[in-house]
């Protein structure tokens, strides 16, 4: 039986207070029948998940069993951790503030509010980068070879539509799309293909030989002569998908046209190069590299970062291909691969290779006082690892 | 890879609910469980201090509005949860909390009977 407002009257007789320096209602507080279950637990919201959830939309946590659970609204990724208080948490429904009390009419003097339940732990929630290498390793298990490839079309094991990805990756559905187009991924039949590499150049190779016989500007490619000269040679999903891919889309005067991206297409061209030996003379790569870019394109060492790497130290200079995308995504792991490779690095140099480990609102620096050591070389600031690399 | 879903109710608004945070632990006065059971009384000061009245004690508290809510999970299926750490299944959203009732100061005892000095 429910207790009765004479009976609390009587409590705070004996308690000693006086009723006139209280407001007239009171909550009398009960565990309810579920309250023992364990069925409730409480997850703390970082900024945004509240309106998220206020708005209709779900969450997902997503986690191999090997794996740290992170839990995704639509756009964002969160390491999941349980937080301990030494503190009893009671979470009461219908319990109201002074505020409520007193904007309401005085009618009622006694308010059962039953506890749904209580905990000394809940879920805490920390912004985390998605884990997006496992996308690359994913599409990269079969690449597109183009129509003409040798390959058995037949077997659709290893092609993934959006909601395979989606089940497959700790990443928010925006963070995956999102990385999908920075690695040029298209859709075909349905499925997130990434172009093989030569079939890429192959592609990319058919449109600045256009260019350069039709005498185009860079600047102002039109789509669909595009099409109708190399409609025939490949596909044409294919043939706008590298034009996508390579150049910044445009409309003038009703035509579609691309500014070509000189960077990326020069960017692309060393890598083709680079990637058949494991290093290079410098100047002679230099020289063959700017040969082999199209007309009216130049070439710079800093197109190359986070793809290759010029080592000073060797007479004569050379070069060889390093992409960041092939690194560890762990911090810890990256460092100790990049001090493996090269014992000392300078910030410039190492900062492509590290940028993308930057948490929301970290910078290079930051990441450099924690994973590494500095020192002074002939003038310079290096940096090496905290601990004996093997 | 496993997939829980939080999903809100979807149903109008979200409950707001109210967290009460005690120091240490509550236990029935009876073994068993705790449903059904008691806790106490709790009042206001007209100046908005929660008082909660516990057995023989009186705790006051403070009202706070919390930088970060929290939602109030249930999980769907009816099993309880194996362990704090695992999670499975489908859960939906219950409430959200967004105040919470303090209670941190040492509980006062109330004194019921003072024996007279012979």
């Amino acid at each position: 039986s429910q207790r009765s407002r004479a009976e609390v009257d009587v409590t705070l007789q004996t308690a000693k207070l006086n009723p006139a320096e209280l407001l007239p209602a009171v909550h009398c507080l009960s565990f309810g029948p579920q309250a023992s279950s364990g069925q409730c637990c409480l997850l703390q919201l970082e900024p945004g998940l509240c309106a998220e959830l206020e708005a209709g939309r779900s969450l997902v946590i997503r986690g191999e069993k090997d794996e740290q659970a992170v839990l995704c609204s639509r756009d964002k990724t969160y390491d999941m951790k349980i937080a301990d208080t030494s503190n009893m948490l009671l979470f009461v429904p219908g319990c109201k503030t002074p505020e409520q009390l007193n904007a309401e009419p005085a009618s009622c003097n006694i308010i059962h509010s039953q506890i749904a339940g209580f905990s000394n732990n809940y879920w805490e929630l920390r912004r985390c980068r998605p884990k997006l290498k496992k996308l690359r390793k994913l599409l990269m298990e079969d690449p597109y070879e183009g129509p003409d490839s040798q390959k058995d079309q037949t077997l659709t094991f290893s092609k993934y539509t959006t909601e395979d990805l989606l089940s497959l990756i700790q990443a928010s559905e925006e963070e995956i799309l999102h990385q999908l187009q920075v690695i040029d991924a298209c859709k075909i039949e349905g499925h997130w293909r990434i172009l093989e590499f030569n079939y890429e150049m192959k592609l990319l190779d058919h449109v600045t030989q256009l260019i350069d016989s039709e005498s185009w500007s860079l600047n102002k490619v039109p789509l669909r002569t595009c099409l109708e000269e190399l409609g025939s040679l490949e596909p044409r999903e294919m043939i706008e998908h590298i034009l996508l891919s390579y150049g910044r889309k445009y409309v003038d005067d009703g035509e579609v046209y691309f500014e070509m991206r000189e960077d990326k297409i020069c960017r692309a061209i060393a890598q083709m190069l680079l990637q058949n030996a494991v290093k290079f003379n410098l100047s002679e790569f230099q020289e063959v590299w700017q040969q082999s870019v199209p007309e009216g394109m130049t070439t710079r060492l800093d197109q190359l970062k986070g793809l290759a790497l010029v080592d000073k130290s060797s007479r004569p200079e050379t070069i060889f291909l390093l992409k960041v995308e092939d690194l560890p995504e762990d911090n810890q792991e990256r460092f100790n691969s990049l001090f493996s490779i090269r014992e000392k690095w300078t910030e410039v140099d190492i900062t492509p290779y590290i940028q993308d480990l930057c948490a929301e609102k970290q910078t290079v620096g930051a990441l450099l006082t924690k994973y590494a050591r500095s020192s002074m070389l002939n003038g310079v600031k290096v940096y090496n690892s905290r601990r004996p690399i093997s | 890879m496993v997939q829980i879903i939080i999903s809100s109710s979807g149903t109008g608004a979200l409950a707001q609910w109210m967290l009460v945070e005690l120091q240490g632990e509550v236990e029935p006065r009876q073994s068993g469980s705790l449903a059904g059971n008691l806790l106490g009384d709790l009042h206001y000061t007209c100046e908005g201090i929660p008082v909660l009245i516990v057995g023989h004690h009186i705790l006051y508290g403070k009202i706070v509005q919390l930088e970060k809510p929290f939602a109030v999970l249930v999980k769907q299926g009816g099993a309880p949860q194996p362990s704090p750490g695992e999670l499975q299944g489908h859960y939906t959203v219950a409430a959200l909390i967004k105040t919470k009732l303090l209670f941190k100061t040492r509980p006062k005892p109330i004194i019921t009977h003072v024996p007279k000095k012979v």
